[in-house]
């Protein structure tokens, strides 16, 4: 059994904990940060591949997911922001119209 | 997995149960900040130096800085209590167990069949700094880095225009009402 | 063994360096202040000192020139009132957070100076002993990456206040120190253009070395305009001088700590002279050459060699202490909407065509 095996089952463990907060949770910035600590179980498991393979690609797929939360948080936060001001709440229960 | 790493994996969890546990969401975030600074902790003990740094810079520094502004302007009010029906939470369970069990299934089938040794030997050759990086971003992988460059700048506008209020054009009155 | 002893009398070494820079900027603040107010400043504490007994009679001169100098008033008696207070904490506030939001404030701070190195490496009784606690390749970006986080204590700080007063000055704490960031950022990108590293001990050794063999390859010769980006946003990211919008005291009470009392309130205010310290060290290390000394090369390894050079490092950075805190004193307040003008309009935009001309400089030459 390699040391990585560890690492590899946080990752699973933080992975599930995230999917398990984006059903439960119903503020929407909640399940927001929920996605975001999805993607870094899985750029956990990236980096530990990396790590066993010895070659760094995963480290350079886990600098292109950093990218993209990046720029996906700006995005998502204007959302809930807009949101916010059309119905003056986060839930994600109470944005359930499809136009307003 | 080292002491180090141990304590740091215990931190983890405990900080990622705390994101899905408090009513307050404000309290949801700084754990999740917790959470971000020790993926950055292990990042380290894995050698890939590089993304730990930059693993402060982007999540802690920025990503969750803004999260916070958010939940400080809009100051939300503590998430109603008992509204978690039994049936979501359920079904939420359920769905986390099933994803723990199907990952862990190949993680334990795979691993422990490949030879320790084998593992280490490979795992000493690769560290993950900041030249050894920028020779993969700028080599091999340029066109992917520009292109991630682009994809930044469509969400920076995305999200000017999203957040943008609309500003309401005043039609120009008269102080003296409508006569004119 | 050897190395873990080596290691634990570096970082006390380093937090030591840390807290006295510190100390002597607020004995600095206190003094130089009045000075340029034209005030005599604090003189008496300690000034009259009396004692019969004879093992103190020979310190009782020194004792009383630190009393007329305001040395004893600005670090024993401040910080005795300090413990003395009471430790107030507002009402429907987390208590936890509360206390905590100080500590978060300063120790990123603390952290930063761990990567900064304070004298050339030397070779003693056969062991090589690095002057810095931890040398690793991603120094600048391990700096940055601390004056992002230093934001927290300051958020929390806001919102524990549970008042308008302390969520403003936080939020402008925030936007002031995350605008600020970015033209800093790129700055060092242009440094690490210039020198070919992120590694600051690297960075130092190569001014060492003379530019076509004339001047000093310091960063202010290669970086002219650079030098002056990262000295304002420097400023302004460590909340002070004519910046000082986040505690503005004449609109927001004290701003983010104003709910502070007693050691709490001592944290911030050792974090912020601690934040001057390390910009100063900043400065020095990555600009004006950091232990060398123009057109002097001294002989590499040896230890007296390190300590002078350790000197010369601290002269410069004790330099641009004084300096932040003449411009502090000398220099009225920005306006809100004035600073983000500058942060965005003027100095993000220069900050990326300093980027541009360097890296087009870089290649051509």
């Amino acid at each position: 059994m390699s040391s990585l095996l560890g690492y590899l089952g946080l990752s699973l463990l933080l992975f599930v904990i995230g999917a398990i907060g984006v059903c439960i949770r119903r503020n929407a910035i909640v399940v927001f940060m929920c996605i975001e600590m999805m993607l870094n179980a899985v750029n956990l498991s990236f980096v530990t591949f990396s790590k066993l393979l010895g070659n760094l690609d995963g480290q350079i797929a886990v600098f292109f997911v950093m990218v993209i939360a990046a720029a996906e948080a700006a995005v998502g936060l204007a959302i809930i922001i807009s949101v916010f001001r059309n119905v003056a709440s986060v839930e994600t229960s109470d944005a359930a119209e499809l136009k307003w | 997995m080292t002491f180090m790493g141990f304590v740091l994996a215990v931190c983890a969890v405990a900080s990622g149960i705390g994101v899905i546990g408090f009513r307050n969401p404000l309290y949801s975030a700084f754990s999740l900040v917790a959470n971000l600074m020790t993926m950055a902790g292990l990042y380290a003990l894995l050698d890939a130096h590089f993304l730990a740094v930059s693993q402060v810079v982007v999540y802690a520094g920025a990503i969750m800085v803004l999260v916070l502004f958010v939940l400080m302007l809009l100051n939300l009010k503590v998430e109603g209590g008992a509204k978690l029906g039994l049936m979501r939470a359920g079904l939420a369970l359920t769905a986390g167990v099933l994803i723990l069990v199907t990952g862990l299934k190949p993680i334990m089938e795979h691993f422990s069949s490949v030879p320790a040794i084998t593992l280490r030997e490979n795992a000493t050759k690769t560290v993950g700094d900041v030249a050894s990086i920028g020779e993969q971003l700028f080599g091999r992988y340029v066109v992917q880095f520009e292109l991630s460059s682009l994809v930044l700048l469509i969400g920076i506008v995305g999200a000017v225009m999203l957040a943008k209020r609309k500003h309401v054009q005043l039609a120009p009155r008269s102080v003296f009402g409508e006569a004119e | 063994m050897f190395g873990l002893f080596v290691l634990i009398v570096k970082v006390a070494l380093v937090m030591n360096l840390a807290l006295m820079l510190a100390s002597l900027c607020t004995w600095l603040e206190r003094k130089g202040s009045a000075l340029i107010q034209d005030r005599v400043g604090a003189n008496r504490a300690g000034a009259f000192i009396e004692s019969d007994k004879w093992f103190l009679k020979p310190f009782l001169p020194a004792v009383r020139m630190m009393g007329w100098l305001g040395v004893i008033n600005t670090l024993v008696c401040d910080s005795l009132k300090g413990i003395a207070k009471e430790d107030f904490i507002p009402e429907g506030t987390s208590k936890f957070l509360h206390a905590v939001a100080p500590i978060i404030a300063v120790l990123p701070i603390m952290l930063a100076f761990g990567v900064l190195p304070f004298a050339p490496d030397f070779t003693i009784f056969g062991h090589h002993i690095q002057a810095q606690v931890a040398r690793i390749d991603a120094g600048l970006l391990f700096v940055l990456a601390m004056g992002s986080v230093a934001v927290y204590g300051v958020a929390i700080a806001g919102w524990t206040g549970n008042n308008k007063f302390s969520l403003l000055g936080s939020l402008r704490a925030a936007a002031q120190m995350i605008s600020y960031e970015l033209p800093m950022g790129l700055v060092f990108v242009a440094l690490i253009i210039v020198f070919g590293s992120l590694d600051i001990y690297t960075i130092v050794q190569k001014q060492g070395e003379l530019l076509w063999g004339v001047v000093p390859q310091w960063g202010i010769v290669m970086q002219p305009v650079g030098f002056v980006i990262l000295l304002l946003a420097g400023m302004a990211e460590t909340k002070r001088g004519p910046f000082d919008l986040p505690e503005a005291e004449s609109e927001l009470a004290a701003g983010y700590f104003t709910e502070y009392s007693g050691m709490k309130f001592l944290l911030f205010w050792l974090g912020e002279f601690a934040e001057i310290a390390l910009f100063a060290a900043l400065l020095a290390l990555l600009f004006f050459g950091g232990w060398h000394i123009p057109w002097v090369t001294l002989p590499e390894g040896v230890w007296w060699a390190a300590l002078l050079g350790h000197f010369v490092l601290m002269a410069k950075i004790v330099f641009f202490c004084v300096l932040q805190i003449v411009i502090r004193w000398t220099l009225p307040r920005f306006r809100y909407d004035h600073l983000m003008n500058l942060g965005w309009k003027m100095l993000l935009p220069l900050s990326l065509l300093n980027l541009i001309g360097t890296a087009v400089l870089k290649v051509a030459l």
